[in-house]
């Protein structure tokens, strides 16, 4: 748990970079920080391991005060992730990996399991890896071997700025989802810094969104987009923030929530899985590419089909109950 | 007398000077060797950690740099000359000890900056990572740090060892030896197959003092880090 309890920055006696900032992130959450240049997202999450020091009030890290807390200590149990991935260019990528485990004195076969064990969650195998230097690695690859490195010595708790920013977009795609895919195997308690509305709806379990040092909305995505709770937020998450709630649902969800339409016999229509994110449904169907989606479980049994109606009147439904 | 200034003389006398003279030659540069690889040694120990310190505190950093450079001013003979009157207060005014500290001085302005330069300039990402992981100041040094500076850092004792074997030819006017020698005789005699063979001799000393030191930079330089 991160608990931040009126936090302050301020810089040269009077630029106050974050002004009493509270706010928890639970055991296991992803919580995003998001926010424009110059908000002090990346200050507050450099607090945290103290690489920026705080001015006033403080932030508990699972019920300790981190301004009382031996820094090197604290750093090495927490995974800390960045956006040029930071790995050392003299060493190999499982020294680079293994750094914190080294550190704490871990035996060769521990490290050497665990190292296998990480690059196969990260996606890369370790036998073809494992003497190769970073700038042999691809962009992507490169961030993949700075997450294993964060996970290295298993910390509970773990601090990423803008991890997959400098990845070209279908890269990024690629990592957010296997990155979610681990998070949903690990429950690490995860601060992350964005600056990417769709990254932070795609992977949070809630949303900060700051504004100069000072809290705009603290809430779950979908509130967020459904709920803005000022004219910021509501600007920030755009104003096609309906379309982008749509991506927090599943096909499925709405299978669940109502009742799907009789499949009628047409040319035009398109089988979908119901695993399909809604966003991408309505696409399709605004795209005029089928009429009727007919929705199949994984099995591949017919379920029913949706349409546009379908897709508004459960909407509708679900902005009423998020708010 | 003079004419024999003016007269370059034919390269066949100069291979015979070097076949005849062979082993006065080698003498002669055994001494410079260990004149200079005295004097870089020391260089070293002193500049190094002086380029890792102005690394750390900017403040000392211009002070320290500013210093050396001066040192670097002050034209050889006369640095030479200075270390006469200052080193006879403990009877060594002339020898081997005032050309070894007029090197070191020498030495220390490629050295401090070159290791003054690589540090500050390694990623800020890099050290940013290094402290966020939990490395300790030191062990962000050792680690990080010094391997990926090591190239550059390795560029400056070169530049000192090579402008060393140079200067070092002046220390011989001192009473230390070496290969500035047989300049020197050459010019006391006006023989000029002398001057012409022991500036030839100093000139393959730091040729090969220079691939030398290439080998060993190739040998402390991490493979991640050769481009």
């Amino acid at each position: 748990m991160i608990h931040f309890n009126d936090v302050t920055k301020v810089y040269n006696g009077n630029v106050k970079a974050i002004e009493n900032m509270n706010f928890t992130v639970e055991d296991g959450e992803l919580v995003i920080m998001l926010g424009p240049s110059g908000c002090g997202k990346t200050t507050l999450l450099r607090m945290v391991n103290q690489l920026e020091s705080i001015t006033d009030g403080d932030i508990m890290l699972n019920g300790k005060s981190v301004r009382h807390s031996n820094k090197i200590e604290m750093r090495r149990n927490i995974g800390y992730v960045i956006q040029s991935n930071g790995l050392f260019p003299n060493m190999n990528i499982e020294d680079n990996a293994m750094i914190v485990p080294n550190l704490l004195g871990w035996d060769r076969k521990k490290m050497r399991d665990r190292f296998n064990m990480l690059m196969e969650l990260v996606g890369l195998n370790p036998d073809e890896y494992r003497k190769r230097y970073p700038h042999e690695l691809s962009g992507g690859q490169q961030q993949r071997v700075g997450v294993a490195r964060a996970l290295a010595a298993d910390p509970p708790v773990m601090l990423m700025d803008e991890p997959f920013g400098a990845l070209d977009p279908i890269i990024r795609t690629h990592l957010q989802e296997e990155f979610l895919q681990i998070q949903k195997e690990l429950k690490k308690t995860i601060l992350f810094v964005s600056h990417d509305i769709d990254e932070a709806v795609k992977m949070a379990d809630k949303i900060a969104l700051l504004k100069g040092g000072k809290m705009m909305q603290y809430a779950e995505p979908a509130r967020m987009l459904n709920k803005p709770a000022n004219s910021f937020v509501a600007e920030f998450v755009g104003q096609d923030r309906v379309l982008k709630s749509m991506s927090l649902y599943t096909v499925r969800d709405l299978a669940n929530a109502l009742t799907l339409k009789p499949v009628i016999e047409s040319p035009d229509s398109q089988n979908i899985n119901e695993n399909l994110s809604l966003r991408v449904a309505i696409s399709k169907i605004l795209n005029q590419e089928a009429d009727q989606l007919i929705v199949e479980n994984d099995n591949g049994t017919r379920k029913g089909s949706i349409t546009l109606d379908l897709i508004e009147q459960f909407l509708h439904r679900e902005i009423k109950e998020s708010v | 007398m003079h004419d024999n200034f003016r007269r370059c003389p034919p390269i066949t006398d100069l291979i015979e000077y070097f076949t005849s003279n062979f082993t006065f030659i080698l003498g002669y540069t055994w001494d410079h060797i260990k004149l200079v690889g005295l004097a870089i040694i020391i260089a070293i120990v002193i500049g190094v950690p002086l380029g890792i310190y102005c690394s750390v505190n900017r403040y000392a950093a211009s002070t320290i740099l500013q210093i050396a450079s001066i040192m670097m001013t002050i034209p050889s003979l006369a640095l030479f000359g200075i270390m006469i009157p200052v080193l006879s207060l403990i009877n060594e005014g002339i020898g081997t000890l005032p050309a070894v500290i007029a090197l070191v001085l020498y030495s220390q302005l490629p050295i401090i900056r070159n290791t003054y330069t690589a540090i500050s300039n390694v990623d800020p990402d890099i050290r940013d990572a290094a402290n966020g992981i939990g490395l300790t100041t030191f062990q962000r040094l050792y680690k990080v740090e010094l391997p990926n500076a090591m190239p550059l850092i390795m560029a400056g004792i070169r530049t000192a060892t090579v402008l060393n074997i140079g200067v070092g030819a002046i220390a011989t006017l001192i009473g230390a030896g070496g290969l500035g020698g047989i300049i020197y005789q050459g010019i006391l005699r006006t023989n000029n197959t002398m001057i012409l063979a022991g500036a030839i001799a100093v000139a393959v000393l730091a040729l090969i003092a220079d691939l030398f030191l290439r080998l060993i930079e190739n040998l402390f330089t991490p493979k991640g880090v050769k481009k």
